[in-house]
Formats: structure tokens, C-alpha cells, sequence
């Protein structure tokens, strides 16, 4: 069984890794598709299953 | 290669064990009431009366018989109080004040037998695993009996009763016996943290993502139940805890990873485990990422030690804060136990424990009785979606990384990761909740307009009876004494036309029933197991600050909140059913 690595160790290890464009991309679309569909979940659950609406 | 060595993984076993005893459980559908020996706790002050068998069919009664009705019997107990009894034998040779005595199980050994049982079951699972069978023997029993002396102990008047005084106790903590989860949480806790040499010895039954999934499985064919007799709820629950993931895992994994990357200075290895532990799902969700992303496996492993101790502390937390905010909207407070607590074991779990604070507040401030099971089903169907999406996202993180960040020559994506990453054991809640739906649902709905029209029959048959001493022409007298008589040959025959739908449902009650008890040992063992593996000393192990910094303020921050917002929006004003009369 091999030594637990160390937490603070593994950190340290740690290099810093600019933003990349697509990472960008992925946070902000999600965000967007997220705040886009909720507008659309809402309607539907509200309309095709009603429960106390 | 590590892995074949390990035998069966505990997600597969789950499903397995789970899938016996409810097929054990489907017994009760060909007359054998099969698992009617486990153990049932009550609320007590004298604790030879707090054990019983779950099912009345192996419960022994005697009294003084005061009305026979068919194989119904109604007896006058030593106590004063009376019970109705179905009997199988001959009633024909039975008269009103005659002695009836029936030889069942005492509470103890249904307690003993249940133990045996589990054991049983769980060691060949053990085996499975390519556990160390003897040390899992050991282990798991004393791990059983501490959990189930907690359960006890939660279950004590003075902690559990809801209304002290029928209790018979001057004050009550109102906890529900729900409290016993606590209390077995408080106890594994201590001896994670204070005991680590026990903690070290029972480690081999220290599974609790065993045993919640175990129970998850087995309270599939509960909910089905739940679901037939109110289809439309279960159904708007379903969808509308589909959409609240949805929501989640856009607007949670993004802002996680974001504020990790950007204001934390997180390594992309770092950073996507991370968002994906304390936004999604916990250890699982963080290890399914680590591999999407290729992370070195140290660190889904460092997050998932995170994940473990915070969702202990949201699990002691959130139950509560939703009872005394929430407890006008029940299942707004389960959608968000669901979204909020990280682990499959302490999401379920608050979801349980939520369920019987809810439904104690509205009882005692409205005198609104709720039906149990709604909450946790609540939290449990939002759980599961969110188990079900993580090989999704582990299958879009995996591509975008293998595309467009860390692309190595020759490494593909295939689609297969997304079923490997499927939690298997939500199959087995899938098969056991479509199974009882299928079957109950036919019989619910011959059952639910018949009982309708018995009712209104036997609202006029009580107008016409308060009509009868103020009339006085033998004509009118005669009409409507023939209304009586026509109305109750009429709930006669419709009360047979439903005979055999209601024979269906008794029979899936008992069925439920019997596997429920065993569900609720496996979350009496989740709770304790999870209390134990809860090793806080992590917090203060050297380096450990900048990752519970993220983990803290984005947890609390806004992942609580932002939950309990979209809980809000899809499950507000939606009502678990209420017991009447």
C-alpha cells in the first residue's frame, strides 16, 4: 500500500492555467441554455402537468 | 486488473440484493406473507412494547372476541383497547365473548430474526465484493445492533412523540421516530471521530452507499404504490424533478467552475472534479469526472473526502431549516434536500428525515395529516435524475476535453461511458416502482370511483336516517325506510364489485409492508455507516483550506440557495396527498 499522498502537497504541485477560450464557451453557454430552458421547463410542467397550479 | 480482483462493485450488488428480497416481498401476492417477521419499532415509554413484527399476521393477540364478521374478527384486548383481525380459520365455531387467542412472534425475536436475515443476505454479498467474509460477519454485526439501538432509542416518547400527551409523556422533542436516524448519525459520527480503532475494525460493513442504494431499490415498489393511488401527482413530481435537474446541472457545474478557475486559481484537473462534487452529485459525480477529464485519481479522492463531511453537515443542517421555512410546502423542501445535499445516502436520508419533520409541523400547526413518503419520494426522484445525468455529463466533459483542451492522438470517446457510468442500481428502483405501479394502478382506478359513490350512498343513507324521527306519515316513513334498504343493497354490491381490486392492493400493501422493513434497517445502517466514515480531522489536515474555501463558499454561497429557488419554482403550491377522516 503506497503512502497516502499529501493534500497540501498535491496543491502546491498545482500550476497555474490561463482561462482558455473554450472552457469560456462552455461556462457561459451552459449558463445561457440553463437560463433559457428554465423560462421553457416552467411552461411546460405548469401546463402538461399541472399539481396544485 | 484491481478491479476483477474486487469482485461484484457495490452499484451492481445493490441492485441485486435489493431485487431479492423484493421479489421475496412479491410473495404476498400468492398468499404467503413471507417477510411479516421484521422487525416494526414504535414510538414507546415502556420498551417491551416499542418491538413488534411488521406484518399482524405474526403478531400474537388474545382477547375477548365482541363482533364477528366473516373472517373478521373484532376483539376486546386485556388493555381495553379493541382490534379487528382477518383470521384464516373457520369463525364458524367462534361466538361473541368467547376467548380468541392466536400464537405469534414476540418483538424480540422478530429483532433477531431480522438480524439473521440481514446477515445472511448481506454476507453473501459480502462474498460478492471479495470481502473479508468472517471480519464482515463480525462487523456488520455490531454495526447492526448499534444502529438499531439508536433507532430505538430515537424512537423513545420523550424524543420521538409528536403529541405528548397521548404519548403519555409530560414534554416530547416532537422529532417523529424518524429521530433514530439522528441519533444513529450522532453515534457513527462519534465513533469516526473519537473511537478510530473501532471505526478501523468495523470498516468491512462500513458501506453506506450500499445500503442506501440497497434501500433506494426496495422503495421503488413502495412509491409504485404511492404513485397508482395518485398517479397525476407522481407523475408532475417526475417530470418536474427532471426539469429541476436540468436546471442544476447548467447553472451549478458552470458557476462552480468558473469561481474555481477563476478566483481560486484551480488547475483544469482540479477545477472540473471539484464543480462536479459539490454541484452535482458527490463522490460519484467527482470520480466520473476525474475520468472524463483524465484527472490522476488522487484527486476525485481528495474532493470526494470533502464532499463526504459536508453533506454529513447539510444532512444535520437542511432538514431542519425546511421544517421551520418550508413545512407550508413540503415538497418544495424535498426537491431541494434532493438538489442540495451532496451523496446519495445523506440526500435520501434528509429527504427521509424532512419528511417526518415536515409532516409533524403541519399536523401540529394545521392539523394537516400528509401521507408519508411524499417528501422522500420527492427527494429521492430528484436524486436519481440526477445519478441518471452524470454519465451524460461525464460523456460531454469527456468529449469536450478529449476535443478541444487536452486532446491526445488515439484517444476516442465512446458512448459506451455513458452506460458505463449509469448508476445500475437506479434500474432496479426503475423495475420495482413500473412493476407495483403496474399492478396497482388498474385496481386504484376500479377502486377510486366505486369508493366515490359508497361515499355519497352513505351520505344520504345518513340524511335519510336524521330524516326518519321528525316524519310521522307511514307512507313517507315507508319510502324512506325503502331508500335505506335500496342504498345499502347498493354499497353492498358495489363494495363486491371492488373486491378483487381492493384484494390487489391489500396484497401490494402487505407485499410493501414487508420489504419496507428492511428498508428502513438499511437507512438506519446508511445513517450510522455515514456518521462513521465522516472523519472530520480531514478539515484540519495541512493544505486542506483553499479547496474547503471553495467548497464552502460555493455550497453555501449559492448552490443551497440557487436549489432552493428552483425547488421553488417547479414544486411550490404542490401538495402531497392528505389523510382524511
Amino acid at each position: 500500500m503506497p503512502d497516502e499522498p499529501k493534500l497540501a502537497e498535491e496543491l502546491k504541485k498545482m500550476e497555474y492555467e490561463e482561462l482558455l477560450p473554450v472552457e469560456k464557451k462552455l461556462i457561459s453557454y451552459s449558463l445561457i441554455l440553463g437560463t433559457a430552458l428554465l423560462g421553457i421547463l416552467v411552461w411546460i410542467s405548469y401546463t402538461f402537468f399541472p399539481a396544485g397550479h | 486488473m484491481e478491479e476483477k480482483r474486487q469482485g461484484i462493485s457495490e452499484d451492481w450488488l445493490s441492485l441485486w440484493l435489493g431485487a431479492f428480497i423484493f421479489i421475496l416481498s412479491l410473495l404476498a401476492f400468492a398468499g404467503g406473507d413471507i417477510l411479516g417477521w421484521g422487525i416494526a419499532t414504535k414510538e414507546w415509554t415502556d420498551i417491551s412494547k416499542a418491538m413488534s413484527p411488521v406484518s399482524k399476521t405474526y403478531v400474537s393477540v388474545t382477547g375477548e372476541i365482541t363482533k364477528i364478521d366473516g373472517s373478521k374478527l373484532t376483539l376486546k384486548k386485556a388493555d381495553g383497547k379493541t382490534e379487528e383481525i382477518t383470521v384464516k380459520e373457520d369463525t364458524a365455531a367462534l361466538k361473541v365473548g368467547d376467548m380468541y387467542e392466536k400464537k405469534g412472534i414476540s418483538g424480540f425475536m422478530s429483532l433477531v430474526l431480522t438480524y439473521l436475515f440481514m446477515t445472511l443476505v448481506m454476507t453473501v454479498g459480502a462474498a460478492a465484493l471479495r470481502a473479508n467474509v468472517g471480519k464482515f460477519i463480525l462487523s456488520f454485526t455490531i454495526v447492526f445492533w448499534i444502529s438499531y439501538a439508536c433507532w430505538l432509542i430515537g424512537h423513545y416518547a420523550y424524543i420521538a412523540a409528536t403529541d405528548a400527551k397521548k404519548a403519555g409523556v409530560p414534554w416530547s422533542l416532537k422529532l417523529t421516530g424518524e429521530a433514530g436516524f439522528i441519533v444513529a448519525l450522532i453515534a457513527g459520527l462519534a465513533v469516526g471521530n473519537f473511537f478510530p480503532k473501532l471505526a478501523d475494525k468495523l470498516k468491512e460493513a462500513i458501506r453506506p452507499e450500499l445500503y442506501i442504494k440497497t434501500a433506494i431499490v426496495l422503495m421503488g415498489g413502495l412509491l409504485g404504490v404511492k404513485a397508482a393511488e395518485s398517479l397525476g401527482l407522481a407523475t408532475a413530481v417526475m417530470f418536474r424533478g427532471l426539469c429541476a435537474i436540468v436546471e442544476a446541472y447548467l447553472i451549478y457545474w458552470a458557476l462552480v467552475y468558473f469561481i474555481a478557475r477563476k478566483y481560486f486559481k484551480f488547475s483544469r484537473e482540479w477545477a472540473a472534479p471539484l464543480a462536479s462534487g459539490i454541484s452535482i452529485c458527490g463522490v460519484s459525480a467527482a470520480i466520473a469526472t476525474g475520468g472524463a477529464i483524465r484527472a490522476r485519481p488522487i484527486v476525485p479522492i481528495m474532493v470526494s473526502s470533502l464532499v463526504v463531511i459536508f453533506a454529513v453537515i447539510e444532512l444535520i443542517v437542511l432538514p431542519f431549516m425546511a421544517q421551520t421555512a418550508l413545512w407550508k410546502e413540503p415538497l418544495v423542501a424535498g426537491a431541494w434536500m434532493g438538489l442540495a445535499v451532496k451523496t446519495d445516502g445523506a440526500a435520501v436520508a434528509s429527504g427521509a428525515v424532512t419528511d417526518a419533520l415536515i409532516r409533524a409541523k403541519a399536523m401540529s400547526m394545521d392539523g394537516v395529516n400528509y401521507k408519508d413518503g411524499w417528501i422522500t419520494m420527492t427527494a429521492t426522484t430528484v436524486k436519481l435524475f440526477i445519478d441518471i445525468f452524470i454519465g451524460v455529463w461525464a460523456f460531454i466533459l469527456a468529449y469536450i476535453w478529449c476535443a478541444k483542451i487536452e486532446c491526445k492522438t488515439g484517444e476516442k470517446v465512446g458512448a459506451g461511458e455513458i452506460w458505463n457510468r449509469f448508476p445500475k442500481f437506479v434500474l432496479g428502483y426503475a423495475v420495482t416502482f413500473l412493476l407495483l405501479l403496474m399492478i396497482c394502478l388498474p385496481a386504484s382506478k376500479a377502486i377510486g370511483p366505486v369508493e366515490k359513490e359508497i361515499n355519497t350512498i352513505k351520505d344520504e343513507i345518513a340524511l335519510t336516517e336524521k330524516q326518519l324521527p321528525s316524519v310521522t306519515d307511514p307512507a313517507a316513513l315507508a319510502a324512506l325506510n325503502e331508500k335505506i334498504t335500496s342504498g345499502k343493497e347498493r354499497m353492498k354490491s358495489l363494495s363486491e364489485e371492488i373486491k378483487g381490486p381492493k384484494t390487489t392492493l391489500a396484497n401490494a400493501k402487505t407485499s410493501t409492508s414487508g420489504s419496507n422493513s428492511f428498508r428502513v434497517m438499511f437507512f438506519v445502517l446508511t445513517f450510522f455507516t455515514i456518521g462513521v466514515v465522516s472523519n472530520f480531522k480531514k478539515l484540519w489536515e495541512e493544505g486542506i483550506g483553499k479547496l474547503a474555501a471553495v467548497y464552502v463558499l460555493c455550497l453555501f454561497g449559492f448552490i443551497i440557495w440557487i436549489g432552493l429557488i428552483i425547488s421553488w419554482i417547479f414544486f411550490h403550491g404542490v401538495k402531497p396527498p392528505v389523510i382524511t377522516g
